[in-house]
C-alpha cells in the first residue's frame, strides 16, 4: 500500500520538491529533471481504470484514478514540468525549484484524483506552491501581486471547499462525478471555485495581474498548470452545461480585446491564456463527444504552445531587462533563434496549417457549427483572429522587429533555455504534422479530419487577411504607456477600504473583546476572592478570605466530596 | 514587406479562391458558405473590428496611468 502510495504520480513530485534541498547545488538541477521523468513513465505505465482506495471515516477517498482523460492531462503535466526544468536549469534559486515541482505534482495530483477531498488538497497545494513563483521575483511589485493572488486563490478554493462540502451533506458521496445541467448551490459553488481557477471572467483579473509579474522560469510553468487543470475539472464535472458556452466564447473574445491594450509581453500572453481557455470553456459547454475530445486536445496543444511563447517572452524579459513594448524594438538580428523558435509557438496559437494549435482549435470550432452554434463559431473564429494578430504579429513585430525605442543591452540567453524552447517547438510541430499520435489518446473514438480542403481554405484566407489588415493599421497596434483597467480594481481601488473592513475592523474587534474579557476577569476575581462578603452579607467586614473562615471550609469539602463520590460511582459502575 | 512577400500572399489568396470555387463548390454546411470568399471578408473584418472596438474601449474607460495603483 505504502508503495502504491508513493508511486502516485503526484506524490514523486512532490517528494522531489522535498529531496531538492538536500541535494547538493552543482546537481539539483539536473535532479530536478528526474522526478517529472519518473512521474512521466509512472503515468504512462498505468493501466486504464487504475484506481487506488483508502478510507477516511464513513468516507471513501481515491487518490488516484486512471483513464483516457486523465491520462493526457498527466502526460502533458508532467511533459512540460520537464520542459521547465530544462528552462529553468540555470536557476541556483532552492525555494523556485522546490515550489515549481511541488506545484506541478499538484497539477498532476488534480489530473489524478478520484474523489473531491484529494482534489482539493491539491487544488490548495498548486494555489500555495504558484505564489511563491512570483514572490521569487523580489520586487516590491511582485510582492504586492503574489499576495493578490494568493488571496483570490485561497477565496477561490473556499468557495470550492463550499461546494464540495454541500455535495457531500447532499449525496453522502466523495466520488467525483459529472453534474447533470442541474443549478444547486452545491454544483453552483464549486463551478464558481473551478470557473476562478480557469480564469473566467468576472474572475480572471488574478492571472493578467499575477503572471507578468512572476519570475522569469516561474511563468513558465504557471501557464501550464493553473487554468488548464481547471479545465480538467470541468471536463469531468460539468460536461454540456450550456451556461459556458457563452461564458467560454465571452472569454475567448474578451481575452482578445485586452491584449490590443496590454503593453507588457507577458501581459499580452497572459491575456492569450484567457483567450483560448475560452476555447476549452466552450467546448466543454457543448458537450458533444467532438467538442470534449477538442477540449482535451486544446489543452494540450494549448500546454505546449504557451509554455513556448512563454519562454520566448521570457527570454526577453532575461537578456534586456524589459517587457513593455514601448521600451523594445529592433532587437531581432541579436537573438534570433528565440525569435524563429518563438514564431513556431506563434505559428501553433494562430492555427496555421502543420502546428499543433490548427489540429485541436479547429476541432472545438468545428464542434461548434455541427451544434448549430453557428453565431458562436464565427465569434470563436473572430477570437482566433485577434490571437494572430496579437500573438503572431503584434508582439513579435513591436518586440524584436519595428524600430528600437530605448536603449537595448542584450545578453546571450543561457542554451538550456532555447533547448527548451526547441523542445517545445518540436512537439508543436510533432502534433501539427501527425494529429493521430494525438487523437489516439483523446477520451472519446475520433472521426476528424483537420486537413480537409475546407479548414485549409478557411485558414489560408482569415490568416492572410488578418495579416493584410494587421500591416494596414499597425500603428495604431504600437504599445500604449498605460495600465489597462480589469476586474482586479475592485480589490485594488478599494484596498484601504477592504483593509478597514477587514483587517482594521477585526483587529478592533478583537482588541474590545479583549479588553472587555480582562475587565470581566478583574471583577470576578475581587467578587470571588472572598465571596462570603456578598453570599453572607450579616457577617462582618473583617471576614477576610485569608482568615480563617469555618463555614467556606466546610462547604467547600462537601462539594468537593460530592465529586469525588459521582466520579467513583461514575467510574465504577 | 517587399514586393515577394505581397506575391506570395497574392498567389497564397488565388490558391485558396481556386479551390473553394472548385472543390468546395457544393459544399454549403453554413450559411456563411453561400458568400464567395467569406472567410477573407470575415478576416479582414475582424481584425479591423478588434483593433479600433478595443482602442475605442480602451479609450472610454479602460486606460489609466501607470501610476494609477500606486497613488
Amino acid at each position: 500500500m505504502i508503495v502504491d502510495l508513493l508511486l502516485i504520480p503526484a506524490v514523486i513530485l512532490i517528494i522531489g520538491g522535498f529531496i531538492l534541498p538536500l541535494i547538493p547545488e552543482k546537481i539539483r538541477s539536473s535532479a530536478f529533471l528526474v522526478f517529472p521523468l519518473i512521474a512521466l513513465s509512472v503515468v504512462w505505465q498505468l493501466p486504464d481504470q487504475y484506481s487506488l482506495s483508502l478510507s477516511f471515516g464513513n468516507y471513501e477517498l481515491v487518490p488516484v484514478y486512471v483513464d483516457s482523460l486523465s491520462r493526457i492531462f498527466g502526460v502533458i503535466f508532467s511533459l512540460i514540468a520537464l520542459i521547465g526544468g530544462i528552462y529553468a536549469y540555470h536557476i541556483k534559486d532552492l525555494g523556485q525549484q522546490s515550489s515549481a515541482l511541488i506545484y506541478a505534482g499538484g497539477a498532476l495530483g488534480v489530473a489524478f484524483a478520484g474523489d473531491l477531498l484529494t482534489l482539493f488538497v491539491f487544488w490548495e497545494l498548486m494555489a500555495v506552491s504558484s505564489t511563491y513563483l512570483i514572490w521569487a521575483r523580489k520586487t516590491e511589485a511582485s510582492d504586492k501581486a503574489g499576495i493578490r493572488y494568493l488571496i483570490v486563490h485561497i477565496f477561490g478554493g473556499g468557495l470550492l471547499f463550499a461546494g464540495i462540502l454541500w455535495h457531500i451533506s447532499d449525496t453522502g458521496s466523495l466520488l467525483i462525478t459529472s453534474f447533470p445541467d442541474v443549478y444547486t448551490p452545491a454544483s453552483v459553488l464549486m463551478l464558481l471555485g473551478v470557473c476562478l481557477n480557469a480564469a473566467v471572467p468576472p474572475l480572471h483579473a488574478w492571472l493578467a495581474d499575477a503572471y507578468p509579474l512572476a519570475t522569469v522560469t516561474g511563468a513558465v510553468f504557471m501557464s501550464a498548470f493553473t487554468t488548464k487543470s481547471a479545465v480538467y475539472v470541468l471536463l469531468r464535472v460539468y460536461p454540456g452545461w450550456e451556461i459556458l458556452i457563452w461564458f467560454g466564447i465571452a472569454m475567448s473574445l474578451y481575452g482578445v480585446v485586452y491584449a490590443v491594450l496590454a503593453n507588457d509581453i507577458r501581459q499580452i500572453l497572459a491575456y492569450h491564456i484567457i483567450s483560448q481557455v475560452g476555447y476549452m470553456v466552450a467546448g466543454v459547454g457543448i458537450g458533444t463527444e467532438m467538442a470534449l475530445n477538442g477540449t482535451a486536445a486544446h489543452a494540450f496543444s494549448h500546454i505546449l504552445y504557451k509554455s513556448l511563447l512563454f519562454m520566448g517572452a521570457g527570454a526577453v524579459l532575461y537578456s534586456t531587462g524589459k517587457s513593455k513594448l514601448t521600451e523594445l524594438g529592433g532587437i531581432a538580428s541579436k537573438m534570433k533563434v528565440t525569435v524563429i523558435l518563438y514564431m513556431i509557438g506563434a505559428f501553433s496559437i494562430s492555427g496555421f496549417p502543420l502546428f499543433n494549435g490548427f489540429i485541436s482549435k479547429s476541432m472545438i470550432v468545428s464542434a461548434a457549427g455541427d451544434a448549430h452554434y453557428e453565431i458562436g463559431m464565427l465569434l470563436l473564429i473572430l477570437a482566433s483572429v485577434g490571437t494572430f494578430l496579437h500573438t503572431g504579429l503584434k508582439l513579435p513585430y513591436f518586440t524584436w522587429f519595428g524600430e528600437s525605442k530605448s536603449e537595448i543591452t542584450v545578453k546571450p540567453v543561457p542554451i538550456n533555455m532555447l533547448i527548451a524552447m526547441g523542445f517545445g517547438a518540436f512537439f508543436c510541430t510533432l502534433f501539427g504534422v501527425y494529429p493521430t499520435l494525438l487523437y489516439n489518446y483523446l477520451p472519446y473514438p475520433v472521426e476528424y479530419e483537420p486537413y480537409t480542403v475546407y479548414h485549409l481554405v478557411e485558414m489560408t484566407q482569415i490568416l492572410v487577411f488578418t495579416f493584410i489588415g494587421f500591416w494596414i493599421l499597425r500603428k495604431k497596434l504600437e504599445g500604449d504607456r498605460y495600465i489597462a483597467l480589469d476586474t482586479d480594481w475592485v480589490y485594488r481601488r478599494f484596498a484601504p477600504q477592504f483593509r478597514k473592513v477587514f483587517v482594521n475592523a477585526t483587529d478592533n474587534f478583537f482588541d474590545k473583546v479583549e479588553a472587555l474579557i480582562l475587565t470581566l476577569a478583574g471583577l470576578l476575581t475581587r467578587l470571588f476572592k472572598n465571596p462570603m462578603q456578598w453570599l453572607n452579607p450579616f457577617t462582618d467586614s473583617e471576614h477576610q478570605s485569608d482568615n480563617y473562615s469555618p463555614a467556606m471550609e466546610v462547604a467547600m469539602s462537601f462539594i468537593l466530596l460530592t465529586f469525588v463520590i459521582f466520579a467513583l460511582v461514575y467510574l465504577l459502575f | 514587406m517587399k514586393t515577394w512577400h505581397w506575391t506570395a500572399l497574392g498567389i497564397l489568396t488565388v490558391i485558396s479562391l481556386i479551390l473553394e470555387f472548385t472543390l468546395l463548390a457544393d459544399y454549403k454546411s453554413h450559411w456563411w458558405n453561400y458568400i464567395p470568399g467569406f472567410y477573407i471578408i470575415w478576416g479582414f473584418i475582424s481584425c479591423v473590428l478588434i483593433i479600433y472596438v478595443s482602442k475605442w474601449l480602451g479609450k472610454l474607460f479602460i486606460f489609466k496611468n501607470e501610476q494609477y495603483y500606486d497613488r
